[in-house]
């Protein structure tokens, strides 16, 4: 039993290892000068930097990183909120409510995300100019309120996680179908809805290739401000790292509070009779 | 909480998201045709670092009416998306737009995305420029003038003193220049490099870079003919860069690095290369990567052949821009031997301006750091006396093409027969 | 509350309201989603469609040319080594991918000291920045100096540039998509497994059932919505692959010098925004979308029989 256990633990570990080691190394080169970055073997231990090179970053004028972080705080959390409310909503429609054309919608939802984002950006962008939303917050969170990943995500879960005799309960009761929704499905939706937020908030504050489209320098998102920081010939490694250590902190905090959701939900979900 | 206070703060929260998003909103205001006196705003978009900032301050102060306001994008690989976006949908380009040579040569395709400026008295600025670059933002049958030449990357042959020591060869630069008159000479130095180094260092960095110098001094066209059409196979230039270049690769002188990849970036600090064909803008990542350690080491000399130069940028005006008159003013202000000297005093970007090019400011400009080498003479020289070269549209893609081949052939998947044929074939597939 | 005296009437009010609320309703939840598709999703598909059906230069000029683009694609060799290179790197990252996801996520579900730390731990990929992922992965296949040429050294195998083949890049960028999306797919299926309440398990080891029988016969059926997500979602992520073969092979889009490991999705860029073709790019597009529709479809019908026979 004993040695079960060890065996799990040596796996996990290894698993933490490979996937965390990018993210210390990242940590790493934020706290260093700039000649050790090429060495090689590369540098292992951090250094002293990371104030001097933080400082560099909240003065650098190309960037604008705190504004940066700014609207991509609005963006993610605008964002999030919508979709876990909107999907999980639609989530719940498309699992236990029964309407005429669901299954034909389902999949018309699921095809909309076989389609090549990369194209959409020039028509999108002329959808952008026609309502003035160039260079706007607006322009990277409307889009994105409710996402056909989210629906499907939602749907998923609340096919297992909603038990049928409750929902059927509640009908009798004559509870309204938002009612249900609110009282019954969104309790029990917790881990699934903490999972989308999670990795809505992620997506977002992640995204690069829109808002480099859509926003100028002086209106950034995070990563967009981040990829301000290179130069044409020559990347200041620490200068880079040590602004995505400083826009990964967020990320972190999001983390953790959202983990403990989906643990908190997970230890309610496991003792259910 | 109680459900009525969970779904009231809920709802407040998506609510005050929304309503934030829209409040921080606050675009571009949409242009309009100027009055008489009206104040107007220019937008000038440009990447990397272009050196206008008191070129700005200058203008504003002898034109009034006019303010500037520059938007900048840090790397081209993400300039190059916005641009083509802007220019595809009509909206978005400002009023003087930054062109990279590699994008100006496709957009000469279809030259009326931006104002011909010779409609704006360009035609008396010729002599303002060198003769190639100035062709180059000119439709073959002379009639449109697409852009202004801003900086070249006018190129020197950067090589390492300790290496060449080592393996008994001359250190001073006008020694070393001498050893390689043409590019054969090159091929034989590079034999006695390799056999006296052995192991431990190759000659240049990759084929592919190589391959680009030996090309533009071929003659007066490359991949394409002056009439769009495709010429790879016939070119005998094409050929004869091709075969000088393999022989290269055949005599086991190229690293088999790929540019901008970790080892190549190692390299100049490790030595796995003595020499390489080096433009102004890369002389600051040589000393960067390199490291203080090697502070002389590097040196410069000039490249085997004539004339050598690898880039270079253009300021054009996008038919979209609501005041091009101001705007071609403002170009051509900011192109002027004057503007072009301002600039490479602020960031070292070598002019394509003959009189700029001759003020004593750039002859006389040494680097530190490369054992006090005269750049900006190397540099002026290898500049000036580059002829010109007609590049069709699809020049960069059937040249990345032909690159690809020349990396298989370093890689030993593709021998010098199979890669020739490879070159052509895609590059036939590509231009289609 | 239930409703007393006037019952009869009420009743049949509140039977009409709930009739309503049960046939309207469930459209008007789904409506957000349609609405802002619309707006936001219905215009750039139309119109790319539309392109593609155009000689339509970037830079220039648009002729209408009907299907011929996608004539030209069925003949395109470049394409179709696309198509083949991203069907092969599918394979090879999702398979191992999503059967190490279900072994992490099954090990997770266990009571350890730790979990929070462990559990959040998997996911460090997905807030690790692209810049670092890149410089950590072409250090470890670098060709002279990286640790897995090293690695291999070390029993004796020579070193491999791991660009200038197939199966070479396929398994390192298969590394890579692996590393960032495995723990990705372990939450999905642990928040799923977490759903199952503990006595099936308890009656399962009353009758003497193990450890890999629970698994196999338990746990998977139980989490097959969740596999069936997994499985969708990581083909359709598979079929549009684009960003780790990128950061692989150097920013480059043809993919290794001879289009060794070029996707379907960086031959769509390529095209479109490099050889400025944007109508045979939008011919692209809509291949790939026919694509991942016939994998996805595949695959779902796969995974549904394979994790058990239910709705």
């Amino acid at each position: 039993m004993i040695k079960q256990n060890r065996l799990v633990y040596l796996t996990l570990l290894i698993a933490i290892v490979i996937s965390v080691f990018p993210l210390y190394w990242m940590f790493v080169i934020a706290t260093r000068t700039n000649d050790v970055v090429g060495q090689y073997p590369p540098p292992m231990t951090p250094g002293g930097e990371l104030g001097a090179n933080v400082a560099r970053l909240f003065e650098a004028e190309q960037a604008n990183f705190a504004l940066g972080m700014v609207n991509s705080a609005i963006a993610s959390v605008a964002v999030t909120v919508s979709t876990v409310f909107f999907c999980s909503l639609a989530g719940f429609a498309f699992a236990k409510l029964r309407f005429r054309g669901r299954n034909a919608l389902l999949v018309l939802i699921l095809g909309t995300m076989m389609i090549p984002v990369q194209m959409g950006i020039i028509p999108l962008y002329m959808v952008m100019v026609k309502l003035g939303w160039q260079n706007t917050l607006q322009a990277v969170v409307v889009p994105f309120l409710v996402s056909a990943f989210g629906v499907f995500l939602m749907r998923q879960y609340a096919l297992r996680a909603v038990p049928d005799e409750l929902i059927e309960a509640a009908i009798v009761d004559g509870s309204s179908s938002f009612r249900i929704y609110w009282s019954v499905v969104l309790p029990a939706l917790r881990p699934g809805a903490a999972v989308l937020a999670l990795f809505t908030f992620m997506g977002t504050w992640n995204e690069f290739i829109w808002p480099r489209a859509v926003l100028e320098a002086d209106n950034p998102t995070v990563q967009f401000s981040l990829s301000q920081l290179a130069t044409e010939y020559y990347t200041d490694y620490t200068l880079m790292f040590a602004g995505t250590l400083v826009a990964t902190l967020p990320l972190l905090a999001v983390f953790i509070v959202f983990g403990r959701q989906i643990i908190g939900g997970i230890m309610e979900g496991a003792v259910k009779a | 909480m109680t459900t009525q206070v969970r779904r009231g703060l809920f709802a407040a929260v998506a609510l005050a998201g929304l309503v934030a998003t829209a409040a921080c909103g606050g675009g571009s205001p949409a242009g309009e045709a100027p009055k008489a006196g009206e104040k107007i705003e220019l937008v000038v978009k440009t990447f990397s670092k272009f050196g206008y900032t008191e070129l700005y301050k200058k203008y504003e102060a002898a034109h009034p009416n006019i303010t500037i306001k520059e938007e900048n994008i840090a790397q081209l690989g993400d300039y190059l998306p916005k641009l083509q976006q802007w220019i595809a949908t009509g909206s978005g380009a400002g009023d003087v737009v930054a062109l990279e040579e590699g994008i100006l040569v496709q957009f000469m395709a279809k030259p009326d995305n931006f104002v011909n400026l010779l409609d704006h008295g360009a035609g008396s600025l010729q002599d303002k420029f060198l003769e190639w670059k100035w062709k180059q933002a000119l439709t073959p049958d002379g009639k449109t003038l697409v852009g202004l030449g801003t900086d070249v990357g006018a190129q020197g042959m950067c090589y390492r003193r300790d290496l060449f020591e080592k393996a008994g060869l001359p250190t001073d630069r006008e020694e070393v220049g001498k050893l390689w008159p043409t590019w054969e000479a090159y091929t034989e130095t590079g034999k006695k490099f390799v056999a006296a180094a052995g192991k431990d260092a190759r000659f240049f960095d990759s084929a592919g870079n190589i391959f680009q110098n030996i090309l533009m001094q071929q003659g007066d066209h490359t991949y394409f003919d002056t009439a769009g059409k495709l010429v790879i196979d016939t070119n005998p230039g094409v050929k004869a860069a091709w075969d000088t270049t393999t022989a290269m690769v055949g005599a086991d002188l190229s690293a088999k690095l790929q540019m901008w990849g970790p080892q190549w970036n190692a390299g100049f600090k490790t030595g796995s290369f003595a020499t390489i064909a080096c433009p102004a803008w890369m002389l600051g990542l040589i000393k960067e990567q390199a490291g203080a350690g090697l502070t002389g080491q590097w040196d410069v000399a000039r490249v085997p052949g004539s004339g050598a130069v690898r880039g270079g940028s253009f300021l054009a005006v996008p038919k979209q821009s609501k005041h091009p008159k101001e705007a071609a003013e403002l170009a051509t202000f900011l192109t002027s031997p004057e503007g072009q000297l301002a600039a490479f005093k602020a960031e070292s970007n070598f002019p394509s301006s003959p009189q700029a090019i001759d003020d004593p400011a750039v002859q006389s400009f040494t680097n530190a750091y490369f054992n006090n080498a005269p750049v900006g003479k190397i540099f002026g020289e290898s500049a000036k006396t580059l002829k010109p070269v007609y590049l069709g549209p699809d020049n960069q893609a059937v040249g990345d093409r032909v690159g690809e081949a020349l990396l298989a052939l370093e890689q030993g998947k593709l021998d010098a027969g199979a890669a020739w044929t490879q070159a052509i074939e895609s590059a036939k597939r590509t231009a289609k | 509350m239930r409703p007393k005296g006037g019952h009869a009437k009420r009743v049949a009010a509140s039977s009409l309201r709930s009739r309503m609320d049960k046939s309207v309703s469930p459209y008007i939840y789904i409506a957000p989603f349609f609405v802002l598709f619309a707006i936001f999703g219905l215009f750039p598909l139309g119109y790319t469609a539309w392109v593609s059906l155009h000689d339509w230069q970037l830079a220039g000029d648009s002729t209408f040319v009907g299907l011929d683009n996608f004539a030209a694609l069925f003949a395109d060799p470049d394409f179709w080594n696309a198509v083949a290179n991203t069907l092969g790197m599918f394979v090879v990252a999702s398979v191992p991918q999503l059967l190490i996801a279900l072994l992490l996520a099954s090990l997770l579900n266990r009571p350890l000291r730790g979990l929070t730390f462990l559990r959040m731990g998997v996911l460090a990929p997905m807030i690790t920045s692209i810049a670092a992922v890149a410089i950590v992965f072409s250090q470890l296949f670098s060709r002279d100096a990286g640790l897995a040429n090293w690695m291999i050294g070390l029993v004796g195998v020579e070193p491999i540039d791991w660009q200038a083949d197939k199966w070479s890049s396929w398994t390192a960028i298969a590394v890579m998509v692996d590393w960032r999306w495995t723990g990705y797919n372990a939450l999905i299926y642990l928040a799923a497994m977490q759903t199952i309440p503990r006595d099936v398990y308890e009656a399962a080891e009353l009758d003497g059932a193990s450890k890999a029988r629970q698994f196999w016969r338990i746990t998977i059926p139980m989490i097959k919505p969740a596999v069936i997500f997994t499985v969708i979602m990581s083909t359709i992520g598979g079929m549009q692959l684009f960003t780790e073969p990128l950061l692989f092979g150097q920013g480059e889009l043809s993919g290794g010098s001879l289009r060794q490991f070029q996707t379907v999705a960086m031959y769509m860029f390529q095209q479109a925004f490099e050889e400025f073709d944007y109508g045979y790019g939008s011919a692209v597009a809509w291949m790939i979308f026919i694509l991942i529709v016939l994998v996805a479809l595949v695959n779902f019908l796969v995974s549904r029989r394979m994790s058990g026979v239910d709705k």
